[in-house]
């Protein structure tokens, strides 16, 4: 099988590749590459030197050794490793917000509340619980703790990036809860239903992003903890005015979602290069 | 072995310039960066770090920029923060084991290095302690576990011995001198006795510039014949002290033995005297202080007038 092989082998025309295209040299350049093939193809034939192979084997042996190998953890490790330390208060508050948003949603659909009523209450509750997913990306702006962070193997924007998309997956489950078991009974329909429960909620996490480097000192807790209510408050602006759940103000409130998204997005763009600049971080 | 590249690097805050310029070229060894409090030292050292970005010029190591290498040169870092934070709700054990997460440290290997380094820095008996019991000693400790944790082959220690009693204070030293081989240990303190005794190199650095530089032995051969010791009476000696930098003074009966830093003999009488690493840091930076104190001398004086 092994001589078929080497004669087949031999055989190849050293101008014709193995999938029969034509070479280089039929193409016009290199006579030297041509050369390279030919002593590739013929090489089978010569004999080995073992002695030779022993210690080229050796050397490769010492350099393999000597190269230092560094082993970096997956993204899911990294995932795994930010979700593991959370503090158990915070594992405990979002596993309550579950429970509670499923509970509510029970709640709201036994007791028929009225369609506007149910919206004011769940579009705060998942302001309130948005904030309450974010306080693990609160956590890691705690006095002093942002400087090592950002000396980490995982750095500071890597820990926000993956506590924000934690965050927003539970968020989403919450969001999904609230308008599968709630918003599919509301006669403003799912869709203007997730409008209502999501411009509140974007407007909210704007706000408590922005405090997470604004006027950080001391008190920067206490701060936080002040926007998560303020926040809640304000989702509760639309009750105040009369027809904010009727279908002609859905303009506005897409308007207003749009704004939202635009402006997240750019909140968190710009946490991410307060923290690659990092003079804001350190002169706190 | 890493080697890293300090390249023509300022840094500005608005007006202030806190970094003037500086390069430098690290290798194996203790770097001592002495200077007073604004000199600049720990902006330097966040900008070796990473965690703030040069205004201008760049931070090499082996040659690629360290923002470019990302992940890679953190991976070789340990640091300790002049103002260390921690989470108070973790004990220590728990908190370096998140630490060593998030370095990279393979998990099999945390555990151990986890009780290897509460160990070198004597806090085992405390592990399972929630660190808002700790003593600031216990914290500064914990803080230099921390860096040490990953093993890493740049060690930037910034202010590592605030707090810290005398004997963990030589004990910190110890630890730092065995580390150092075939390593790259950066530290800044205005505790002259801390870079005095390990540090190969001394680095001074006064309003964002590095001002001197060298062995303790050459740094401090800069100041020979700019020491001199003299007795004086306690009116001269008052006189005195607000003249020139004065780096001892004791009372000695009736009479006060001074140490006073000065490029020219200060007074008749005055003797040469062998310098020491404290002279050097006065020569450096006592002229302001010495402004400072005639200041004051001139309020205190308008007060009582």
């Amino acid at each position: 099988m092994d001589d078929k092989m080497k004669t087949e082998k031999w055989k190849l025309s050293p101008d014709r590749s193995r999938d029969g295209s034509m070479t280089q040299e039929q193409s016009g350049p290199s006579w030297k590459e041509s050369k390279m093939d030919r002593i590739r193809h013929e090489a089978w034939r010569l004999p080995l030197d073992e002695s030779k192979k022993e210690n080229s084997l050796a050397a490769i042996r010492q350099a393999a050794e000597a190269k230092q190998l560094s082993r970096y953890p997956s993204f899911a490790t990294n995932l795994w490793n930010q979700f593991r330390f959370q503090s158990w208060k915070s594992r405990a508050a979002q596993g309550a917000v579950l429970l509670s948003a499923m509970l509510l949603s029970v709640w709201l659909n036994q007791k028929q509340i009225a369609d506007t009523d149910s919206i004011t209450v769940c579009s705060v509750f998942l302001v309130f619980a948005g904030n309450i997913c974010l306080s693990g990306v609160a956590r890691l702006f705690s006095r002093h703790m942002v400087e090592l962070e950002q000396t980490l193997y995982l750095n500071l924007k890597q820990m926000v990036c993956i506590r924000m998309l934690e965050a927003g997956i539970l968020d989403l489950v919450i969001l999904y809860i609230l308008t599968g078991l709630t918003g599919r009974f509301n006669s403003a329909g799912t869709g203007a239903y997730l409008l209502y429960m999501l411009v509140p909620f974007l407007w909210s996490d704007v706000l408590y992003l922005h405090m997470l480097t604004a006027f950080r000192n001391g008190l920067a807790g206490y701060r936080q903890i002040s926007a998560g209510i303020l926040c809640g408050l304000l989702a509760l602006f639309p009750v105040m005015l009369e027809d904010a759940y009727e279908a002609a103000a859905l303009p506005w409130w897409r308007a207003f979602g749009l704004a939202g998204a635009l402006l997240l997005g750019a909140e968190i763009y710009g946490i991410l290069g307060k923290i690659e600049g990092g003079d804001s971080l350190c002169l706190n | 072995m890493p080697e890293l590249v300090i390249d023509r690097v300022t840094k500005r805050f608005k007006h202030k310039i806190a970094v003037d310029t500086v390069s430098l070229r690290l290798r194996n060894g203790v770097y001592g960066f002495l200077g007073a409090n604004g000199a600049g030292k720990t902006t330097l050292l966040r900008m070796l770090c990473g965690v703030l970005k040069p205004t201008s010029g760049e931070i090499r190591c082996n040659g690629t920029e360290i923002r470019m290498l990302d992940g890679e040169y953190r991976f070789l870092l340990g640091y300790l923060p002049q103002d260390f934070g921690y989470y108070p709700d973790f004990t220590a054990k728990r908190y370096l084991e998140y630490l060593a997460a998030c370095k990279a440290v393979p998990k099999d290997l945390a555990k151990e290095k986890v009780q290897e380094m509460l160990r070198l820095v004597g806090l085992e008996g405390e592990q399972k302690q929630k660190i808002k019991t700790f003593s600031g000693g216990m914290i500064r400790r914990l803080g230099i576990a921390q860096a040490l944790l990953n093993d890493p082959e740049i060690l930037i220690l910034d202010e590592p011995t605030s707090g810290l009693d005398p004997k963990e204070r030589i004990r910190f030293r110890n630890i730092i001198s065995a580390l150092s081989k075939g390593r790259i240990v950066i530290l800044s303190t205005h505790i002259v006795s801390d870079v005095e005794f390990i540090s190969d190199q001394i680095l001074l650095m006064k309003q964002g510039c590095i001002v001197e530089q060298g062995t303790c032995r050459e740094v401090t051969g800069n100041v020979r014949g700019k020491v001199w010791e003299y007795m004086a009476g306690p009116e001269e000696a008052d006189r005195m002290n607000d003249t020139f930098a004065v780096s001892n003074l004791k009372n000695e009966g009736d009479r006060v033995y001074l140490r006073i830093v000065s490029d020219t003999c200060p007074c008749e009488g005055a003797a040469p005297a062998e310098p020491g690493l404290e002279d050097v840091y006065l020569y450096y930076f006592g002229t302001d202080e010495i402004c400072r104190n005639a200041d004051r001398s001139i309020f205190l004086r308008d007060m009582h007038q």
